[in-house]
């Protein structure tokens, strides 16, 4: 069996290719980083991997809207290759800024009707807290579902996911388009700081309708090992960030899904 | 205008003070004769880029002119035998595992904080990244000790008021750290009015390098080719570190252009793109550009490797098109690194800076003479012995050691302890610093094993130290603490040293590191004025003795004078960045309590005296007789502690907020309580052994079954069982009699909300 080919989409501003970079690694896959730059020199194709991250950062400073320009890079030198990769079914995640920037793509909903703005708190918030998986999606599903919160750390100032109407988030759920939501240990809650942004019903990660385009706020590349968890959690056999990309891995590698 | 020549051969002695202050060089008269004599010598007036480059080189904050004898009196024989460069380039690197190496340094950014608090912040985090990178390594971890003025005043003197250089030193080191991707892992926060107007910025980082990868910051051979990359050249940061070298006045037009402008969207792909050129082996040299911009930069390179260089300016680009050669040449425009390369390597590097969207441009090459020739638009504007430049005056600066204190002030008791505690937990120098680190971010990279932060996710207390983990094929981490204790320092600039550096050490120690290595930021009042250059002798020595005596190297160091404003000294404050080593990141121990039904033991014997401490202080005392901390005990601790690692659950040191303080931060971390008797303690009364913060005292956690084995074999210290953990309350009796007694959660609450208020 082949190992998949990860993909991790760089811009001046991308920093937490790294710890991605390891998580797909560590998880079996096989990570390559590829700039925006690598892909308008013909350097590097995106239909030459079997997914796709955008990771975290601060894409061309975020000085205007988070993920903006990204986005209008990312489209322009390889917009209609994107589109292909995504309709042909291929994960394409994006993760913290790498969130925002397939917002401003479109690649979730119409960017009218459903958007990333600022914390509620006005704050950069660097926490740990945690997500309990809401959907049925098929690469998460075995790993995540019924089996409580994860611990995870965020680390944004533009996180807060805001709709344009509750019309938006009934069809969300139809479509099972919500993918984590934030939680205390116990469970799912909409308190602050555990919900650190204010997001709408204490969302947290969403796909697009298909369930191969996913966007996360919160980092589980950064808590991959127990290790790295806080409390309890470092007690525990395996932490959320191995669970997270084994799953990505053995999905892409037909084990499941 | 190209370039002009400044008549000097001819100047009188007030006409040459006249030229120094005209051209903003703040060369003192003995030093502008040094400039005439030398160019009589020469038979010509100098150009106007000449006087400037002198200025730079023998500027304080480029030479050193003031600190270097007693540096190099106290510091100077500080190696081990896994030191690889101390005091030597631009940062201090020291052996990680045999084949890798940590880079550290730290640096203060004061005087343009002082000015244009956001954007001198900003620009001191992208400088000291610089500093590490330059050395080839990849940064892993910021670090950051602030000192500002009292926030919870209205009242200021001058400047800025101290709210507003908070909340713009912690955004300018928020949005310069978070957008580069390092994480923000360490530092300090204390508060005092005498820093109202002069606010101290000391940035540290640390990064990794695998050890033939390490490039240096002196030139390698003649003929080879000298390249820039990073960013463009403007006339932001003129004459910067001559502002930083004098006392601040009036804020004017030419102290904000002395201020540099950064931009963290071109040192994030920098740092990478000089990775890249460095794995790929393609750099001989390199050396950022800090304070004195090219300037400084190439003849410090070419100096230290025995060469001169020949230079034109006309390829770099620029952000202004109508800049004078001289402005060019000491411009410290943020985000640009001199290279050195072979001929045959310049378009590969060229290639690299292309791909990350980095200016670019081939300034010069490296010469065999030992001289400086600088051209721009087809005119010599440098044609210098560069051992002249680089030969700076050095000062043996007077000073005078106040004499000490014998007196010891005990303030009244407070009627009721228990609100007395809520108060002083909730005091600036006490309180939680989750507002400003929580705007940090501090787990990017994926490689933070403890972060400030320890125990419940959102409940919280502070960690000692924070672990970083470098490498992704090796369990070993670095053990990072940065902090000053100036109210100490303060009181006895000796005994006050050494219990900032006790302070560090312990915190290494309390994380189940191992203290490997030191760097210094000390920054101190005018040096032209004998005490305040007393302080700084003291300081120095006391560092000094601490390392001697436990064996550890100081690696770099920075030295920053004239913190005054309006003839008011700040606080004698020296930063001390440690970096311990700890075998197994899963091996590091934490400040929280971590069960009920355990021991909680006070280690080190108790010093029972409250000079310099945030309870003497609050009640108007900051002066008196502070003993030294006893190093011998230390060194028994230090042997103890590791002998016993297996038995302890949690471990805090005592410091700033006494007993009191680290009792309390042990519980707030899982909401485990506990119950003490200080009659075991000393005799002192109980606020003495509640709120004293010398000595070597570390607190810590047994399971009560391992009791006997973890008391067996210490008759060499001093060791006191205070109780034990449980409950959810805080309760501590003297002698069965109960003084304090509240919830945990309560005293939490009003500790975590210090800051809100502020920040």
């Amino acid at each position: 069996m082949n190992i998949p080919k990860v993909g991790i989409l760089l811009m001046e501003g991308t920093n937490n290719e790294t710890e991605v970079y390891f998580s797909v690694k560590r998880s079996g896959g096989h990570p390559d980083y590829l700039h925006v730059s690598d892909i308008s020199s013909g350097r590097k194709n995106v239909s030459d991997y079997d997914a796709l991250i955008v990771p975290g950062g601060f894409s061309a400073g975020d000085y205007i809207r988070a993920g903006v320009i990204f986005a209008a890079r990312l489209s322009a030198v390889a917009g209609r290759e994107i589109g292909d990769f995504v309709d042909s079914g291929k994960p394409f995640i994006g993760i913290c800024n790498g969130f925002q920037v397939i917002m401003e793509m479109g690649l979730i909903w119409n960017r009218e009707e459903i958007t990333l703005t600022n914390n509620e708190s006005g704050r950069f918030e660097c926490r740990y807290t945690y997500m309990t998986m809401t959907s049925n999606n098929p690469i998460f599903r075995d790993a995540f579902r019924d089996k409580g919160p994860f611990q995870v750390p965020v680390a944004h100032a533009e996180g807060r996911i805001a709709v344009s109407d509750r019309s938006v988030l009934k069809k969300l759920y139809e479509n099972d388009q919500v993918l984590f939501k934030y939680s205390d240990p116990n469970g799912i809650t909409d308190d602050y700081p555990w919900n650190p942004n204010g997001s709408v019903d204490s969302i947290a990660s969403l796909t697009n309708e298909y369930g191969n385009v996913i966007g996360l706020m919160p980092h589980p590349e950064r808590i991959y090992y127990p290790y790295q968890a806080m409390y309890d959690d470092s007690r525990k056999d395996q932490a959320t960030g191995k669970l997270f990309y084994d799953s990505l891995i053995s999905y892409l590698s037909g084990v499941h899904g | 205008m190209i370039s002009r020549t400044i008549r000097i051969r001819d100047a009188d002695d007030k006409k040459l003070a006249s030229i120094s202050r005209r051209l903003g060089l703040a060369l003192s008269l003995d030093e502008m004769k040094a400039v005439r004599s030398y160019f009589d010598k020469v038979g010509r007036d100098p150009i106007d880029a000449e006087i400037h480059a002198v200025a730079q080189s023998w500027s304080e904050h480029c030479s050193y002119k003031s600190s270097k004898y007693y540096l190099k009196k106290y510091l100077g024989s500080l190696k081990t035998d896994y030191t690889i460069l101390a005091m030597e380039d631009d940062a201090g690197v020291v052996d990680f595992d045999g084949e890798y190496a940590y880079v550290l340094k730290m640096e203060s950014h004061n005087h343009p904080s002082a000015v244009e608090p956001y954007g001198g912040a900003a620009t001191g985090i992208g400088g000291i990244v610089r500093d590490v990178l330059c050395m080839g390594a990849q940064p892993v971890a910021l670090v950051d000790s602030l000192f500002l003025g009292d926030v919870s005043s209205d009242r200021y003197e001058g400047l800025l008021s101290p709210r507003y250089i908070f909340g713009g030193v912690v955004g300018g080191i928020r949005d310069y750290g978070n957008r580069i991707g390092i994480p923000n892992v360490a530092g300090s926060l204390y508060f005092d009015k005498l820093y109202n107007s002069n606010p101290l910025v000391n940035a540290g980082c640390i990064g990794i390098v695998r050890k033939d990868r390490i490039v240096r910051s002196k030139s390698y051979k003649p003929g080879d080719v000298l390249v820039l990359m990073g960013g463009k050249t403007g006339r932001d940061g003129i004459h910067g570190v001559n502002f930083a070298s004098a006392t601040l006045g009036k804020v004017t037009k030419s102290s904000r252009l002395a201020i540099q402008l950064g931009n963290p969207i071109v040192e994030q792909p920098m740092i990478k793109a000089v990775l890249e050129a460095n794995d790929a082996g393609l750099l001989r040299a390199m050396k950022d550009l800090g304070g004195g911009g090219l300037s400084s930069a190439a003849t410090e390179m070419v100096y230290a490797g025995g060469f001169g260089a020949e230079i034109v300016l006309d390829e770099i680009k620029l952000k202004e098109s109508n800049m004078s050669g001289w402005e060019i040449w000491i411009s410290e425009s943020q985000e640009r690194m001199l290279m050195e390369c072979y001929p045959e390597d310049v378009d590969k590097i060229r290639q690299i800076a292309e791909k990350w969207n980095l200016d670019f441009s081939v300034i010069g090459k490296v010469t065999e003479d030992r001289r400086i020739r600088v051209y721009y638009r087809n005119r010599k504007i440098i044609d210098m012995d560069i051992e002249f430049l680089d030969d700076s005056p050095v000062y043996q600066r007077p000073y005078k050691i106040r004499e000490r204190d014998r007196s010891v002030t005990i303030p009244e008791e407070p009627e009721d302890l228990n609100s007395f505690v809520m108060e002083f937990m909730a005091r600036l120098n006490t309180c939680a610093r989750f507002n400003v680190v929580r705007q940090y971010d501090h787990t990017v990279r994926g490689s933070t094993i403890i972060t400030p932060f320890v125990g419940r996710p959102n409940r919280e207390t502070h960690s000692d130290a924070t672990v970083i983990k470098p490498l992704e094929g090796s369990m070993r981490g670095l053990v990072i603490t940065s902090g000053s204790r100036p109210n100490m320092v303060a009181a006895d600039p000796y005994a006050g040293t050494l219990l900032t550096m006790v302070e560090a050490y312990k915190n290494i120690l309390s994380t189940g590191g191992t203290p490997h290595s030191v760097v210094d930021a000390l920054n101190f009042g005018n040096p032209e004025r004998e005490e305040i250059m007393g302080q700084f002798v003291e300081s120095v020595k006391a560092i000094g003795d601490f390392c001697r005596k436990t064996g550890l190297p100081v690696v770099a160091g920075n030295v920053s004078f004239y913190n005054e404003y309006r003839k008011t000294d700040i606080m004698p404050t020296p930063t001390i960045m440690m970096v311990g080593l700890i075998d197994d990141v899963r091996r590091s121990r934490t400040t929280y309590i971590k069960g009920s039904g355990n021991v909680l033991y006070l280690i080190g014997e108790p010093c029972d005296n409250l000079t310099g401490s945030e309870y003497n202080r609050m009640h108007g005392h900051s002066d008196g007789y502070l003993p030294s901390p006893d190093l011998d005990e230390l060194m028994r601790i230090r042997d103890f502690l590791s002998s016993k690692r297996d038995f302890i659950l949690s471990s805090h040191d005592v410091s700033s907020g006494g007993l009191l303080a680290a009792l309390s931060e042990m519980s707030f971390g899982s909401g485990i309580g506990f119950h003490a008797d200080l009659s075991n303690v000393s005799a002192a009364r109980p606020t003495v052994k509640l709120f004293s913060e010398c000595g070597n005292g570390m607190v810590v956690e047994i399971p009560r079954d391992m009791e006997g084995s973890f008391v067996d074999g210490s008759t060499e210290i001093s060791i006191k069982r205070l109780g034990e953990t449980g409950g959810d309350r805080i309760i501590i009796d003297e002698a069965g009699l109960n003084l304090i007694d509240i919830t945990v959660e309560d005293l939490r609450n009003a500790w975590e909300h210090g800051l809100d208020n502020y920040i």
